[in-house]
């Protein structure tokens, strides 16, 4: 037999064993069309080997390719939020070298590749775990709060047809699991037996659960103007009404203020404050810990700026055209405009007091989070979406 | 309850900027260095413009130099010695020999040169694998292309004078201070003029001896002495010694 009866490339959605049916979906197709030629040329390679086996037409049957091309399209997903995320840490370095009146990256065309060299660099570190250490809360903590992250990234579509689950929960589950670490933060504060890892965790989680109050009150209030948690549904509301942004202006500034609190970042890295802190609760976390971490926070800052185009920006729709113009790239474009916001605030500000932060977030973001909420009853009952 | 929070910021938020003032301050600044480039100097890769007088690793004029020893004595860190080196076309000579690596790069050796050999260079990339190499034999010392510039000359101004509008400078000990005979003492052995770097003295026939033997006495012409003391340090029995007048 022939490469060719090994080797050929199917439409997925003629694959009976596909979980997405008939909707169309990029990364499944990328992968399970990956897997017909990776397993394709394996059983090839098998059937000359010994003619007639059943391993070979095993590997390139419907149930196998669609598990196998399931894993492949996670690995894909994967690898293009991942290189969004590098391009925004590129980003930050760049805006903020500019700013600052500095170069900011070296390695590769426009230093672009700089973070794979930091990445690499960290990968050479050694493993070190202080002796005192509650070893399962030092390794478990951090490991929840790096896949929290990660989970959280995979779950937000990228377009209609770029998604890994489609899910009436939406915004809900996100937020839950988005509300997990701040509890993780803090057993990896006590678990590393250190001061500044303690005052930093403990610091990380009063932040984190007081500024997630107005955020909840502003994901309820995106809720009730669309009438539904799936993320399509969102969207398509916008692309059908207006962008959420002009009725709920409050909730946007504060939906962006709240978010760079929840993502640790400059003005509000209160847990990471490296100049009273150490390094906060990260303090113990070293090599490719702490590379993991640095890479997590960039996935919750992603999370944030992509909620943030999801329910304010109108998704991966462009205004004034009808239907969809390649909507990933549309969508990542919101995301890094919106992260570049998040950079430029943090070129600007310096980092607020101790005291500030709970003010700010309880009794500035509340009130507002529950005025904007109050003007999306009121047009709703008014009747105006 | 917000409101009150609010009363600590600025009333007239429209007129002070508030939170925008900084905002629009960074953006600008970060169109203006995009526009620019950043002021940063890529430093092994591009270097910086340096002036002619940068006080690098001090550098010689072989030619010039006349081995006279000042900069030997001045130097703060003594890691000038002068030494004998054979050259080609001049024959035996003395020239100073430096300890890069003990050097404070003052330009001392440069400012109090009579002759302008000693220069200051703009050579500042001296790092070697082992201190034998930091010591610059009168050669490795040599800096081809030197300029005007990279001569230092004592410029010593009195800020009153400079207010008066007054630009001579105050006298200095090495244009007064000649070295004086103590006649008594010498024994005619014209060391002093062979040791002379600049030929200054000529040894003079003064009178003759019980034994009916001239008695030579060195004469020293102010005009071409430098005031190195060389004649004063090789006397063999202390006849000369510096006239003070300052």
């Amino acid at each position: 037999m022939s490469f060719s009866d090994w080797v050929n490339i199917s439409d997925p959605l003629e694959n009976s064993a596909s979980p997405y049916g008939a909707a169309e979906n990029i990364p499944y197709a990328v992968g399970s069309g990956l897997w017909e030629i990776i397993g394709g040329i394996i059983a090839w390679i098998l059937n000359m080997i010994a003619p007639g086996n059943g391993v070979s037409t095993w590997l390139v049957s419907g149930a196998v390719t669609n598990a196998l091309g399931l894993v492949l399209m996670i690995v894909v997903f994967f690898a293009v939020i991942f290189i969004v995320n590098l391009t925004m840490i590129w980003m930050e370095r760049k805006v903020l070298g500019r700013i600052m009146d500095r170069r900011a990256t070296r390695i590769g065309p426009l230093g672009y590749l700089q973070c794979l060299a930091d990445g690499l660099k960290t990968f050479l570190k050694e493993h070190i775990m202080p002796d005192k250490a509650d070893k399962k809360g030092y390794m478990w903590a951090v490991s929840i709060v790096i896949g929290s992250a990660v989970l959280i990234a995979g779950m937000i579509p990228l377009s209609p047809r770029w998604f890994l689950a489609d899910y009436a929960s939406g915004l809900l589950i996100i937020f839950a699991i988005f509300a997990v670490s701040p509890f993780m933060i803090l057993v990896a504060g006590w678990a590393q037996n250190n001061k500044y890892s303690l005052l930093g965790g403990m610091r990380a989680a009063a932040q984190m659960i007081s500024y997630e109050i107005p955020m909840l009150l502003v994901f309820a209030a995106v809720v009730l103007m669309a009438g539904s948690f799936n993320i399509n549904d969102i969207v398509q509301f916008q692309m059908d009404n207006t962008w959420f942004i002009i009725p709920q202006i409050i909730g946007f500034v504060v939906f962006m203020v709240a978010g760079v609190a929840e993502a640790e970042r400059i003005p509000f890295d209160l847990p990471e404050a490296e100049a009273e802190l150490v390094e906060g609760w990260q303090t113990e976390y070293g090599g490719m810990k702490w590379g993991l971490i640095m890479l997590s926070d960039y996935f919750r800052g992603y999370v944030v700026c992509a909620l943030g185009a999801i329910m304010f920006l109108g998704g991966w729709a462009i205004p004034f055209v009808d239907g969809l113009v390649v909507p990933e790239l549309v969508f990542l474009l919101k995301v890094l405009l919106l992260f570049f916001i998040l950079v430029w605030a943090r070129g600007t500000f310096g980092r607020i007091r101790t005291d500030q932060i709970l003010n700010i977030g309880w009794k500035v973001l509340l009130p507002l989070a529950v005025l904007n909420l109050f003007i999306v009853v009121l047009l709703k009952l008014g009747g105006v979406y | 309850m917000a409101l009150k929070y609010m009363d600590k910021y600025p009333k007239n938020v429209a007129l002070r900027g508030w939170i925008l003032k900084p905002f629009f301050t960074t953006f600008k600044n970060m169109i203006k260095t995009t526009i620019r480039r950043p002021v940063t100097i890529m430093y092994p890769y591009e270097k910086e413009w340096i002036p002619d007088n940068y006080r690098g690793r001090p550098g010689l004029v072989f030619e010039k130099c006349i081995g006279c020893g000042i900069c030997e004595r001045i130097c703060p860190t003594t890691c000038i010695e002068i030494v004998e080196v054979e050259d080609e076309t001049l024959g035996a000579v003395k020239r100073p020999q430096v300890n890069v690596g003990r050097c404070m790069m003052c330009g001392y050796c440069a400012e109090y040169c009579p002759v302008d050999a000693m220069t200051v260079t703009p050579d500042f990339e001296l790092a070697t694998y082992t201190r034998e190499e930091l010591i610059y034999d009168p050669y490795q010392l040599k800096w081809d292309n030197t300029t005007a510039g990279m001569e230092v000359h004592i410029e010593e101004h009195l800020p009153s004078n400079l207010a008066k509008g007054i630009t001579d400078q105050p006298t200095s000990a090495f244009k007064v201070d000649r070295p004086k005979l103590i006649g008594e003492k010498c024994i005619s052995c014209s060391r002093c003029a062979k040791t002379c770097p600049v030929d200054a003295i000529e040894m003079i026939v003064v009178g003759e001896n019980a034994k009916g033997k001239p008695i030579k006495h060195p004469k020293i012409d102010d005009s071409k002495c430098v005031f190195c003391e060389q004649c004063i340090i090789i006397c063999p029995k202390d006849a000369l010694e510096i006239n003070e007048v300052l």
